[in-house]
């Protein structure tokens, strides 16, 4: 008996240990040259259809655009493309393809490549959530939007403005109004639309719309419809075809813009205008798998060799890439942790070179002494909502009040202490050509004032204000900052306030449904332009999310938009702005340009100066929003690792910070003779 | 089984079994030591800060990461809160919550194992099946689900937590009530009841309940420690609502490094996590020799 | 002393009622009557024969090996092998297994049932991006992934593609995958760690155990307790931590995370290993001590033979049984409890999965993991069954 118990468990052991080393013989791989902490595993490989950092430094790695980003200046330089030439009017550009740039498995990169891709990007049935940084050429956002816009302003808006017109004979009034313009997506049906009685009654908040308006509405919507309807069946007939982006032969591509874009260029080397393998895609049936190791063709510096879900993507050099000369490491590996612990664990032992961020925060104020740990400003700005649609917070006054009783600057110091900066504003400081509005938001207190207007809308010292929390997406930073603000205002003001936090998914649900009083976010800037911060608080924008419009505001970000239009007929807007003067003095300037570059400059002047405008309603009357900080972007990466920038230097030798935080891993080259990185 | 066990469950039977198990349980300093510990914690948890007037919410982040002193005896948080005020507070969760969850789980269990155990047959083979099956289902899972369904609820709300973890912790109860519960219906003075006409639900609350309470009580002494740590692995997950020792540690365990380590911020609550639940498994092993006949020598 | 075979079955007739009143009332009557009809089926199998069972069971089998074999094979071959199969089985599965089946497939389809609605219940949606999506958008990709907005529906559509096509559905949140292509590469990961824990559980625990149990109120039986206490007292990501700090950190013995050598599996499976330890170190103390105090032991020590001997004969017969039985719960808790260790780790596991896939609301993930668990956990609680009849006697009569 005692035997056979012996005998039974060793047999058990003996196999339960030969599975787990048959498992692992087949899974030991070499050291890689260059290994980074990647953060969240990547969604997907195609370059039209990816988000975020994590994809896009594989994509950088393994695909090239147009141009490429030099890594010590991110300034674009000739990648698929040797050459172009820019129209007079800044409007055309036409791209000489490289004749050594081939894809992987040895096919030519060709200009039809591009214009196919292009026009994949705006394929509404891919659903690329990146289409619209491509809507400045010629019929990409018709073809990429209308026919959706179309349908839906034929279906469900018209039924529901029936509806709405039935319901209320006599009249809408503008709540409901507003209510319905918001649920059915009005505003992004009929973006950019030219009719003016639309322009005017989408935000309309004040009033009532009559019956025989809202006729006028109808028909004008049906009409908006078949414009829409009759310039997308136009556009599939000769978007990336013979307009917008084409192919004029194999190696000249022609791109028309509809109007100057100072950075275009940079835009052709960011990832969603990387061309994909058309013989690929289309073979694989355009399936969403074609960019699966084994099936993926590249043109870039780097082939994907292996994809470990959970684990790892290890890139190798190129062997056909036209540049492979200059490629300094063989093997990259690009693990996917998301645990900082880990992370920092990872790179203390010297298991990994870089680590992007993704430490403990908490480790900070030591990790920032040492040598090897780098820092730059970003591009992005944290900041509270507050939810406009209710009480308390659809009292200016209360979100005022909030705004006042903060102290930005003891959280940046003491509580962030990377040097980032307090935000008084909501565009990050160092775009190119914007001045920031004076803003009524203080770094530190304003508790006299605060006290003021708590007690003007009924709350003195906080009595009788409702019990209100501070929504925030779990992680660690988050709520350290969600709970010093919390004990800030139930110190400073006398909130009864409560940091709450939900995991991202329930997180995104609470804040679109706008069920939250103050909720935590963070905007990171898509392209070096306030309009990227600024357009998200037009009236029902996609990501706004606060209840929170102004008609005002939604003309200012309209006419930045379009600053031919506004030049044409600038006098009613100008009226309703603050620093008309300054805005008159641009618009002369824009009158009197002589030349077609000085006519440009001066509209890029003034467009700023909209910006400006639009941003004093946030940080000066309005406060739908509390800008917290700006970011400071920062990681470790060893010394032994060359070619890493976060400090740019252009073709003058002008520094600058690199605000996007890009490391293109095609810059990195190793010193030599170093085994290991880290030190313990 | 073997048949040694004489409990006898009549009224004032009980009593002298009650004490004479209580001067057992005396007699084991390790389980008394538990049971004074446990007190202590408790105590120290919901009075002290309510006594001191502590509070675990006021920030000062210019006295951060502030190592024990005698002004801070568990010295400060990163955010410069009085960390001896978070511990203590952070407590009355995580006791709570295993309270309220071992409430539910002896609540369920009990009822579900002793349905299986007193009837057999098919309906115990059924019903153990369809533990068995749950048991093959990844707790943390079910948790997960739970909490996920109950977290667009805007402020913090304990409950779901209880009640996700109470869910998955019932099983190991109903197994060991059904197992006693099985030897138990074949004995003599529930065979006696049922000759003189005792209906099933009489014999069930009035003669198998009473037995089955002293390793109730035992298991219930496990759960509470297993659902502590059950919370904890949530707020490892950044799951967890509530401020309690499981978050505090999964805190903790972030600021302890070789290059640098606020060593107190795991310390503490490791600490007194570790004490409540050595506290209690030297309790529920001391009422488990105290209540089991064949150990009395 | 069951005067009928049906006594009690009253309860369960009033607990499958119960529960579906409650869910038509939370929920809706739909889905309260797949569930109250599911859980009754599922209920009613006990009462099923001994030749209902077995034909029952054979079908089952069969079925689930058709849904495999017919898109690999083809309809022809997989009809041959299901045949021989359903045959096999019919003639040579134990009727106490074939049972189990019986219970376990309709529990399985429930089971995918009662998760899609919990995960419907969940605020959120796969398809919910930072940046707001158009409605068309989401339209179009809740046909592709099918995942249309109502639970039922989604249950259709997903047992319908996992009969017919035995595939577990495309994942969502890592795209141009199908669920299946995540799983498999984690499955065996999962596994291994699993298996290596529980030996190193086992082992640790026994050794414990043992030394404790053999002389009970000792400083040995102190100090082994004591250790395990700490095992049991600690949620094990602290454990995790203190052993990379230790061994990887200071002493640069291991390395500290990561997957892809032997290395690699020794500090997880440790941390994985160590509560369990506790407990089996516990179970076995308890079942030495009882052995020890029995009359035959007495005798042989008695008679002289050496304490290697009777540790060896007595001693660890009495510790083992307690703990093979601990080993059911035991195993399902280690291959379902890794994810934290494999976050803490960064080990590419199937825990990871179903954290993430819940965290994503990754629909299909999320069932994939729980169909593939519970499979593997009951699979594993038969063979602790079989094992502990083999190695005593007592309970196969009894059964």
């Amino acid at each position: 008996m005692i035997h056979r118990n012996l005998l039974g468990i060793g047999a058990t052991f003996v196999v339960a240990l030969g599975v787990v080393g048959l498992t692992f013989s087949a899974s030991v791989e070499d050291p890689a040259d260059f290994r980074f902490i990647n953060g969240t595993e990547p969604k997907s490989l195609d370059p039209q259809i990816v988000t975020g950092q994590p994809e896009g430094r594989i994509a950088d790695a393994i695909f090239e655009g147009l141009t490429y980003r030099e890594p010590s200046s991110l300034r674009p330089v000739p990648g698929a493309a040797e050459s172009w030439v820019i129209s007079e009017d800044q409007t055309v550009y036409t791209f000489t393809m490289r004749p050594d740039a081939v894809w992987s498995d040895g096919t030519p990169v060709t200009a039809h490549d591009f214009a196919w891709t292009w026009r994949r990007l705006q394929e509404p049935a891919l659903g690329a959530e990146y289409a619209y940084i491509l809507h400045m050429v010629k019929g990409a956002e018709i073809y990429n939007t209308y026919a959706a816009a179309a349908s839906a302003l034929e279906g469900p808006i018209a039924t529901a403005l029936a509806t709405l017109r039935a319901d209320h004979v006599a009249g809408v009034d503008a709540d409901a109004w507003q209510t319905f313009v918001a649920t059915e997506h009005v505003n992004d049906y009929v973006k950019g639309t030219k009719n003016a009685l639309l322009l005017r009654v989408i935000s309309q908040r004040e009033g009532s719309l009559d019956a025989a308006l809202l006729e006028q509405v109808a028909d004008a919507l049906a009409a908006e419809a078949t414009r829409r309807r009759t310039a997308h069946a136009y556009s599939v007939q000769h978007f990336g075809i013979d307009e917008g982006v084409f192919a004029r032969d194999d190696t000249t591509l022609v791109v028309e813009l509809i109007a100057p874009t100072p950075y275009f260029l940079e835009l052709t080397a960011f990832y969603p205008t990387y061309p994909s393998p058309r013989h690929i895609v289309e073979a694989e049936g355009n399936a969403q798998n074609w960019f699966l190791p084994g099936k993926i063709v590249t043109n870039g510096p780097f082939l994907l060799e292996s994809w470990k879900v959970n684990d790892r993507i290890r890139l190798r050099k190129s062997a056909t890439y036209w540049g492979r000369d200059d490629i300094h490491v063989e093997v990259v590996d690009a693990y996917s942790i998301e645990n900082a612990t880990t992370s920092l664990n990872l790179y203390l032992t010297g298991a990994v070179d870089w680590v992007p961020a993704t430490y403990p925060v908490d480790l900070v104020d030591t990790l920032k002494k040492r040598p090897d740990f780098y820092k730059n400003p970003g591009m992005v700005v944290y900041y509270y909502r507050f939810n406009t649609s209710r009480p308390p917070f659809d009292d200016v006054r209360v979100r005022q009040a909030v705004c006042l009783s903060i102290d930005r600057k003891l959280i940046v110091e003491e509580v962030l202490g990377l040097g980032q900066l307090p935000a008084t504003h909501f565009v990050p400081p160092g775009l190119a050509g914007y001045e920031p509005p004076n803003s009524e938001l203080p770094a530190t207190l304003d508790l006299e004032r605060a006290g003021e207007l708590l007690a003007e809308a009924g709350y003195p010292g906080g009595k009788g204000f409702p019990k209100i929390s501070i929504l925030f997406n779990t992680s660690e930073s988050h709520k350290k900052i969600a709970e010093v603000i919390a004990d800030q205002l139930r110190r400073n003001l006398g909130l009864p306030v409560e940091a709450h936090n939900q995991e991202w998914q329930a997180y995104q649900d609470s804040t679109r449904l706008l069920k939250y009083d103050i909720a935590r976010a963070g905007w990171i800037g898509d392209y070096l332009d306030p309009n990227t911060f600024l357009d998200l608080w037009v009236t029902n924008g996609g990501n706004n999310q606060t209840g929170w419009g102004s008609p005002v505001y939604d003309r200012l970000i309209q006419a930045a938009g379009e600053v031919g239009a506004f030049v044409r007929d600038p006098d009613a807007l100008v009226a309703k702005l603050r620093e008309p003067d300054r805005a008159r003095a641009i618009l002369a300037d824009v009158a009197a340009s002589t030349d077609q570059a000085q006519r440009i400059a001066a509209e890029g002047r003034l467009r700023m100066h909209l910006f400006r405008e639009a941003e004093a309603i946030l940080v000066q009357d309005e406060f739908p929003v509390m800008p917290i900080y700006f970011y400071v972007v920062s990681g470790l990466v060893a010394p032994h690792v060359q070619g890493f920038y976060s400090e740019l230097t252009d073709a003058e030798g002008n520094k600058s910070a690199n605000l996007q935080d890009l490391h293109p891993v095609r810059g990195i080259s190793l010193r030599a003779a170093t085994s290991s990185g880290g030190d313990r | 089984m073997t048949s040694s066990a004489t409990v006898v469950p009549t009224a004032e039977k009980g009593t002298s079994l009650g004490a004479d198990a209580w001067r057992r349980l005396k007699r084991n300093r390790v389980a008394l030591a538990g049971g004074i510990a446990l007190v202590l914690i408790v105590t120290a948890c919901f009075v002290l800060p309510v006594l001191l007037g502590m509070d675990p919410e006021t920030t000062d982040p210019t006295r951060k990461n502030l190592p024990p002193s005698l002004q801070h005896f568990f010295g400060t948080d990163t955010l410069g809160r009085d960390y001896l005020a978070r511990v203590l507070v952070g407590g009355q969760t995580s006791l709570l919550v295993g309270l309220a969850a071992t409430a539910a789980v002896v609540i369920v269990g009990v009822l579900y194992g002793a349905v299986a155990g007193y009837y057999g047959g098919r309906v115990d083979e059924i019903l153990m099946r369809f533990v068995d099956f749950l048991y093959g289902i990844p707790y943390m899972f079910l948790v997960i689900l739970v909490m996920l369904m109950f977290s667009d609820t805007e402020r913090g709300n304990p409950i779901p937590v209880f009640f996700a973890l109470g869910l998955v912790q019932w099983l190991a109860m109903a197994r060991i009530v059904r197992g006693q519960v099985l030897t138990l219906r074949e004995r003599e003075f529930v065979l006696a009841a049922r000759v003189t006409g005792a209906g099933d639900m009489r014999i069930i609350v009035r003669h198998i309940l009473p037995n089955v309470l002293g390793i109730v009580v035992i298991y219930a002494t496990l759960t509470v420690p297993a659902v502590i740590i059950l919370e904890s692995f949530l707020s490892f997950l950044g799951l967890g609502v509530k401020l309690s020792w499981g978050q505090l540690v999964a805190e903790g365990v972030s600021v302890v490094n070789p290059i640098d380590s606020y060593w107190w911020l795991l310390f503490w609550p490791s600490v007194l996590l570790a004490l409540t639940l050595f506290s209690l498994n030297f309790l529920g092993d001391g009422l488990r020799d105290a209540l089991d006949p064949r150990t009395r020598r | 002393m069951n005067e009928s075979r049906f006594a009690g079955a009253q309860w369960m007739a009033i607990g499958v009622a119960v529960l579906t009143l409650v869910i038509g009332l939370a929920i809706g009557w739909r889905e309260a009557a797949v569930i109250g009809l599911g859980t009754g089926f599922i209920a009613g199998t006990a009462w099923w024969s001994a030749a209902m069972v077995r034909v029952g069971g054979s079908l089952m089998l069969a079925g689930v090996v058709w849904i495999f074999a017919a898109p690999n094979l083809g309809p022809g071959a997989a009809a041959l092998v299901v045949t021989g199969v359903a045959a096999l089985t019919w003639k040579f599965l134990p009727t106490r297994v074939q049972r189990r089946v019986c219970f376990m497939l309709p529990s399985l389809v429930m089971l995918i049932f009662v998760t899609s609605m919990l995960m419907y219940m969940a605020p959120g949606n796969p398809f919910a991006q930072e940046k707001v999506a158009s409605p068309q958008v989401e339209e179009a990709l809740r046909k592709l992934y099918g995942v249309p907005r109502d639970p039922t529906e989604f249950f259709i559509i997903y047992m319908k593609r996992l009969v017919l096509e035995g595939s577990l559905g495309p994942a969502i949140k890592v795209q141009g995958r199908t669920v299946q292509d995540l799983l498999m590469p984690a499955l065996p990961v999962s596994i291994s760690l699993g298996l290596l824990a529980l030996i190193l559980a086992c082992g640790i625990g026994l050794v414990l155990g043992i030394r404790a149990g053999l002389k009970p109120n000792s400083a040995a039986d102190y100090s082994s307790m004591a250790l395990a206490m700490v095992g049991i007292s600690l949620p094990n990501f602290v454990i995790g931590a203190g052993l990379m700090i230790v061994f990887s950190l200071s002493l640069g013995w291991l390395p500290v995370a990561g997957w892809g050598g032997y290395p690699h599996l020794i500090l997880p499976a440790l941390t994985l290993a160590l509560p369990y330890a506790a407990y089996i170190a516990r179970l076995a103390r308890g079942g030495t001590i009882e052995v020890m105090q029995q009359d035959f032991v007495r005798t042989a020590r008695a008679k002289g033979l050496s304490e290697s001997t009777i540790i060896v004969k007595h001693a660890l017969k009495g510790a083992i049984l307690p703990v093979v039985s601990f080993l059911g719960p035991a195993a399902a808790g280690i291959l379902t409890g890794s994810f934290v260790v494999e976050t803490l780790f960064g080990i590419p596991g199937m825990g990871q999965w179903f954290v993430k896939g819940a965290i994503n609301r990754d629909y299909s993930v999320v069932l994939g993991t729980a169909i593939i668990y519970c499979t593997l956990v009951t699979a594993f609680n038969l063979f602790v069954d079989l094992a502990y009849a083999w190695l005593d006697p007592r309970i196969r009569e009894e059964r």
